[in-house]
């Protein structure tokens, strides 16, 4: 079976997720207590200021004809003016989401490569010092709270040693990289303790099972049988629970942006939730629910060339 | 001989590393760390903080306030003149002045500038300078504001941010149909007169301000201000990442640093950890209608009120919120505002006289009521708690609610809190602003709290075009005499600005009003 046709019929049903996303976002916004105007002006607002710019907003429209106006421009790529920032939507998208793309990649794959080896190293030691050591080690990094951890890492490795930058962006491509290492190393950290404890368990459970046996009984090596009998297996529930987590990657990406002074989607989404900047959240959570969209696409096809179950 | 070279030499370098013998140096760029980005940078458009505080480095005024943030001194203009029927102010212009491209400056591009600010539709401050009916440029030099009425605090307004003056032929030209719009493209490459000019803005990251080559004043060498060839704001929305950056030098100053740390700064060698005089003010709002949420409201009870501030102990929260940082306040308005009266702390924690008070009120077993908090606000967290269990000790109830800012401002707004905290500053060096926000009814119904007094509404009136500075003086002594006694707040306490500059940093200053001075700023190498 070709892939092409699965990914149409993937893309497709993606079109009415990011409608029902754009409905229940644009409802949340507005349910939530307070206006953009009360929000940007504040406790001085007067009365007066707050109806005329709560009017130029169009916000004293019915709410259908608001999400019409919404629908329309979402349609023609026009995902309005930032009410706080008074920058295009599209503009803040472009500037803020490739940094959180970049800062979530690089955790992933930092997660990955620290997750990989010492889950297998763990499972084949089961029970011995390595797995009891590695397993201790993981769980201390999953329970620290991100915005503690980042604390210590900027705190060691940027102001004592002075081998990373305190906080910051930088500029240029390997600086931003530069930069980025420690709070992905933060970001890191959590998910590659999930990831190292479920492939850990999934090889424990593939090793044991007949087929791999049976492909030592024909006398292949030891090196084949675990790459392309154990591992092959085992990653298969590995990769749906890292394509989930990348999800969460980018949703938790805000306080690790906040704490690394990183210019972020995640930051500037936090910052707007609280300003009630409704453009900008409606906007950044459809660009954030693309993303995530065709994050599960791509896991679905590396699961898919994995497991060839999977597209039937 | 060798011996005398040596001991010349250490004398030399004694000298030229005392203070006094300290000349200014010239050049480099001072990095200073914000807790969060600007957002809007038209002087008139504008409505927070992160602007104002920084916009009179790219936007100079007609008049600039003094260091101590109470008086006026000279801007772009040298002198101004009351008529005697005070209803007339007749400013000459400074020579030579010119914007940030080199265009001069002309009375047209005040009388513009002023119009604008005065215009009710545009923007929230157009209240500070209500009294202006006409600005005329009557000739290359002079500007003459007609005022509706005489307004004592007409100078003091012409010191503010949204006074500025700014080109009109370059903003009118500017692509856009309102105002609004012309104002967002405008301010994306401002043109100003302010000692700085905007080089670049990453927003969220960092905004670049370079040295403005045509700034009017000059230096304690006679060479044109600033000393600094820019200024780089970088956004480090987290405290303790903040000071890490200060403290590994990547910046030269950081701003809001947290109570708690304060006397750590003090103690690092490497950093002078600074307290400005503020303006700032922390209090509770306490709601006063008779009834809220269509039940009796104990705090209509002006006894109530006073009893529960009897029964704060004020110093005890100085130290745990504020580590000792903080002073009692001694009148609704701060110290450092102008025509503050009062010298001694407001109600003395006092349990006997509390439970005295909510006895006669009527409420000996004391009552619930509720507060709202700023979630994740560690200080008003902790203040809460504190009244929590203080009010507790007269059989107060106090439940916490914590809501995020816009939702608090919807119940505020709505008069259906019952307290919650607050903290203000003035943007003017007069009583005037926090006055009509806290005590004059018409403005926002005094904080949102209901509370109105016939007495203060007058006499505030009356002091809006009170030109004898003693009448007006007494004016406002009465109207804080009555707001301490039975108002709707509860004052808990003034704090300096927080601010840890490298050693390097010279002649950086933070006024009472907020606004960060860079123009005399200068590093030592």
């Amino acid at each position: 079976m070709s892939l092409l046709p699965y990914l149409l019929r993937r893309l497709a049903q993606l079109v009415p997720t990011l409608l029902f996303i754009a409905v229940v976002v644009f409802l949340l916004v507005r349910l939530l207590p307070g206006d953009p105007a009360s929000a940007m002006l504040g406790d001085r607002a007067r009365d007066a200021d707050v109806a005329r710019i709560n009017h130029d907003l169009g916000l004293d429209k019915p709410l259908v004809i608001q999400f019409l106006y919404f629908l329309k421009a979402v349609v023609t790529g026009d995902l309005g003016t930032s009410i706080t920032l008074k920058l295009p939507v599209t503009t803040l998208i472009a500037q803020r989401v490739p940094v959180t793309l970049l800062l979530t990649a690089m955790s992933a794959v930092i997660a990955v490569v620290l997750a990989l080896p010492l889950a297998f190293l763990s499972a084949l030691r089961r029970g011995k010092e390595a797995d009891v050591v590695i397993r201790g080690v993981f769980q201390v990094g999953l329970s620290m709270p991100v915005f503690y951890l980042g604390l210590v890492l900027l705190t060691v490795f940027g102001a004592r040693l002075g081998w990373f930058p305190v906080g910051g962006y930088g500029t240029g491509l390997a600086d931003h990289l530069y930069h980025l290492f420690l709070p992905a190393l933060t970001l890191a950290l959590s998910l590659s303790a999930v990831l190292m404890r479920n492939l850990r368990a999934a090889i424990i459970a593939v090793v044991g099972a007949e087929y791999v046996d049976f492909a030592r009984a024909k006398g292949l090596r030891a090196r084949t049988v675990m790459l392309r009998h154990v591992l092959r297996n085992a990653l298969i529930s590995t990769v749906t629970l890292f394509g989930l987590s990348v999800g969460t990657l980018l949703g938790g990406a805000g306080v690790t942006e906040t704490v690394f002074a990183i210019p972020g989607a995640g930051r500037l989404m936090i910052d707007s939730i609280y300003g009630r900047d409704y453009p900008v959240v409606q906007g950044m959570t459809l660009a954030l629910a693309v993303l995530v969209s065709v994050t599960f696409l791509l896991t679905d096809i590396l699961q898919a060339s994995l497991d060839p179950r999977v597209k039937r | 001989m060798k011996l005398f070279q040596a001991a010349a030499l250490s004398a030399a370098l004694l000298v030229s590393a005392s203070p006094a013998a300290m000349a200014v140096e010239r050049g480099g760029v001072m990095t200073y760390g914000r807790y969060a980005d600007s957002l809007f940078l038209d002087p008139v458009l504008n409505d927070a903080n992160v602007d104002i505080w920084v916009l009179s480095n790219l936007y100079d005024t007609l008049l600039l306030p003094t260091d101590d943030g109470q008086g006026v001194q000279p801007g772009l203009a040298t002198a101004w003149k009351i008529s005697d029927d005070a209803k007339t102010v007749t400013l000459t212009m400074r020579d030579g002045i010119k914007f940030s491209d080199g265009t001069p400056i002309t009375t047209e591009d005040v009388a513009w500038s002023l119009t604008r600010a005065a215009n009710p539709k545009n923007g929230i401050w157009n209240f500070l300078v209500e009294s202006i009916d006409k600005v005329t440029a009557t000739d290359a030099k002079t500007v003459t504001i007609t005022l509706k009425h005489p307004d004592p605090a007409i100078l003091s307004a012409l010191t503010v941010f949204n006074t500025a003056v700014l080109p009109e032929k370059a903003f009118e030209a500017s692509p856009g149909d309102t105002d609004e719009a012309k104002a967002k493209a405008f301010s994306e490459h401002p043109i100003g007169s302010g000692p700085f000019m905007l080089q670049s803005w990453t927003r969220g990251q960092e905004m670049k301000l370079v040295k403005n080559p045509y700034y009017w004043d000059k230096g304690a060498d006679g060479q044109p201000l600033p000393y600094l060839d820019g200024v780089t704001f970088e956004v480090i929305p987290d405290d303790a990442t903040r000071i890490l950056k200060l403290q590994s030098g990547d910046l030269d100053g950081a701003e809001f640093i947290p109570y708690a740390r304060v006397s750590e700064l003090k103690g690092d060698p490497k950093l002078n950890m600074m307290l400005y005089p503020s303006t700032r003010v922390e209090y509770v709002t306490l709601n006063v209608r008779p009834q809220v949420a269509g039940k009796d409201n104990p705090l209509s009870n002006e006894k109530v009120r006073q009893a529960l501030n009897y029964a704060t102990n004020k110093e005890a929260i100085i130290q745990i919120v504020t580590h000792g940082v903080g002073k009692p306040l001694t009148s609704f308005m701060s110290s450092a505002t102008p025509l503050h009266t009062g010298d001694k702390p407001l109600y003395p924690y006092d349990l006997a006289k509390a439970k005295a008070l909510l006895k006669e009120a009527g409420f000996a077993n004391g009552f619930s009521t509720s507060l709202l908090v700023l979630a994740g606000n560690q200080d008003e967290l902790g203040i809460a708690t504190a009244l929590q269990q203080m009010w507790g000790q007269v059989g107060v109830k106090l439940e916490l609610s914590q809501v995020d800012n816009a939702s608090r401002t919807q119940q505020y707004r709505d008069g259906t809190f019952s307290m919650r905290l607050a903290a203000w500053t003035d943007d003017i060096a007069d009583p005037n602003e926090i006055t009509s926000y806290f005590a004059y009814s018409p403005t926002i119904g005094a904080l949102h709290s209901g509370w109105k007094n016939a007495e203060v509404d007058t006499l505030y009136q009356a002091s809006q075009s009170e030109m004898d500075r003693t009448k007006r003086a007494a004016d406002y002594a009465k109207i804080q005499e009555i707001f301490n006694a039975t108002g709707p707040t509860l004052p808990l306490y003034e704090t300096p600005y927080p601010v840890a500059l490298a050693k390097k940093v010279n002649g950086f200053l933070q006024i009472p009003l907020g606004n960060n001075i860079f123009r005399a700023t200068w590093l030592q190498k």
